[in-house]
């Protein structure tokens, strides 16, 4: 047998073969062992079929990740995350931050990005801590570094800096 | 303003005017917002709801760009007045559907709208005739930047505003143009716009919006990513794509005026004979005949008619505008009968 890539990685050699009967019809999947570690666990509790691990990387991430955070609740809104899952809706701005781990791969996923670079309130929520000017330097910085002007961006992250040792306050 | 008043009203954003308008219907951005104090609706109880209600009214009333509209308690409006609403393009049919403590509140214009509790707590959107989205745009922004003078918003430094849906977290913004795109569907050259307009990760939907199917060749484009990009940057991409798939359609008009001709005229005369002689007629029988109307306005075939008297007929013939006019709830069959006179009534007396 030729060498096989791993179908979970897609970068190592597959070492793990694993084959599954369902309804008479055989499938079979090829992991490196990496990714057979990772998904060991999954096997031996048979919460994951073959089935799962094929339909694709992401979906055994955010398996995976259900999985794990399947426990937690917002102590705010007393959200679960299985809830959030299920109906794709959020309790309250507090979910962003205790159901941050999964969240930010599925925000990822769909915007492409996990950072907001949009417009800024003059005073709502964190900007009462941190100032509007600080956010949007910090946002314009970024955005040199992308279009590689390291000039300017030199001199955004001197005045950032400045801010911040201003007494401004970044916590 | 009276809902009468409103089911009799031309509607600004329908005048046809505007950039492109001949393509474009309307240009339309809606901003995302949630109060920082309260859960989000899901979560929310009706006393919490009611008092959002309450808290986002007072404040509409106090601030001088909002202080004249219109407010609307949709827990004391009947159905035919809510859908009314919705068939203008003010509320979202959720919120219209909704059994929940929830309000709206628009311009005598109609360019400029506020949903409270529906999906967020506070939606604001403003409508404009044509391609106008650099403008739409500055009005959207500081009609935001007053509301946040008085309201607190859930934000975050990282995420940006905070939303109900993670499809919506950052700029909150919905960015989306409504085109009338006949003669690519004739040619079947649609599905490529679609497939062009998806790489560059913006949305096809239908008349009404997110789970509407296009119909009548009316398409409405919108972002899909409030993250990770300015609204100027989100702007610029569908400002950037438009103007290309209008040329694509102007093409397609002219290469069928070219092409095939009398095809083309005996679609656009048949459909306009039909409505201006039928007796009984379904909205979607209406909408697709008056798609072929509008393009024969378009192309020059069809002298006697001006694109806004269209526009309007392709909102004042839906199933709640008839019933208010009526001034009484009519069935399926009474609206066609209904729909087919007023239709005759505005076609035969020539221009509009």
């Amino acid at each position: 047998m030729p060498p096989i890539l791993c179908q979970v990685c897609k970068k190592n050699i597959a070492t793990v073969h694993l084959t599954e009967i369902i309804k008479g019809k055989k499938r079979e999947i090829h992991l490196c062992e990496e990714c057979a570690g990772k998904k060991g666990v999954a096997f031996k509790s048979h919460q994951f079929s073959i089935s799962d691990l094929l339909s694709g990387l992401a979906n055994t991430q955010a398996a995976q990740e259900i999985a794990k955070m399947s426990q937690i609740k917002c102590p705010i809104c007393g959200l679960s995350y299985l809830d959030f899952r299920q109906h794709g809706r959020l309790g309250c701005a507090t979910d962003y931050t205790v159901f941050k781990e999964g969240l930010m791969g599925l925000l990822e996923k769909i915007h492409g990005s996990t950072e907001h670079m949009g417009k800024i309130p003059a005073s709502s929520g964190e900007t009462r801590e941190i100032s509007k000017e600080l956010l949007e330097l910090r946002q314009e910085l970024k955005r040199a570094v992308e279009k590689e002007d390291y000039e300017k961006a030199a001199g955004l992250r001197d005045r950032i800096r400045e801010l911040e040792e201003g007494g401004h306050g970044d916590a | 303003m009276e809902m009468r008043e409103l089911a009799n009203s031309p509607g600004e954003w329908l005048k046809g005017t505007g950039s492109a308008s001949d393509v474009v219907i309307s240009s339309r951005i809606r901003l995302a917002r949630n109060l920082v104090q309260f859960p989000f609706l899901s979560r929310a109880s009706d006393e919490q709801k009611r008092r959002i209600l309450e808290i986002i009214r007072d404040h509409l009333a106090d601030i001088p760009v909002t202080s004249k509209l219109t407010f609307v308690d949709l827990t004391k409006t009947d159905p035919i007045d809510r859908s009314l609403l919705v068939e203008r393009h003010l509320i979202s049919r959720e919120l219209a559907d909704g059994d929940w403590p929830r309000g709206a509140a628009f311009a005598e214009t109609e360019t400029m709208s506020v949903m409270i509790n529906e999906e967020d707590h506070l939606r604001t959107q403003v409508l404009r005739s044509g391609l106008e989205l650099a403008d739409t745009w500055h009005q959207i922004d500081q009609i935001d930047d007053a509301l946040e003078e008085k309201l607190d918003f859930a934000f975050s430094a990282q995420l940006g505003y905070l939303t109900a849906c993670p499809t919506n977290v950052g700029t909150g913004i919905r960015v989306s143009v409504m085109l009338h795109l006949p003669a690519l569907v004739i040619s079947r050259e649609i599905e490529k716009v679609f497939q062009a307009v998806t790489k560059v990760n913006l949305a096809v939907r239908g008349l009404y919006g997110e789970g509407t199917q296009a119909s009548g060749d009316f398409y409405q484009i919108s972002n899909q990513r409030t993250l990770g990009k300015s609204e100027m940057q989100i702007i610029e991409n569908i400002e950037s794509v438009v103007p290309r798939i209008v040329e694509y359609e102007k093409i397609a008009r002219d290469k069928l005026l070219v092409e095939n001709r009398p095809a083309l005229e005996d679609r656009v005369w048949r459909a306009y004979g039909q409505l201006r002689a039928a007796r009984t007629i379904s909205s979607e029988e209406t909408l697709h005949l008056l798609s072929a109307v509008r393009l024969g306005v378009n192309v020059g075939l069809i002298t006697d008619l001006s694109i806004a008297s269209i526009n309007q007929l392709l909102i004042h013939t839906q199933p709640a505008h008839l019933q208010e006019l009526r001034g009484e709830p009519l069935d399926p069959e009474e609206r066609n009968v209904e729909r087919a006179t007023y239709i005759r009534s505005r076609l035969t007396n020539g221009k509009q």
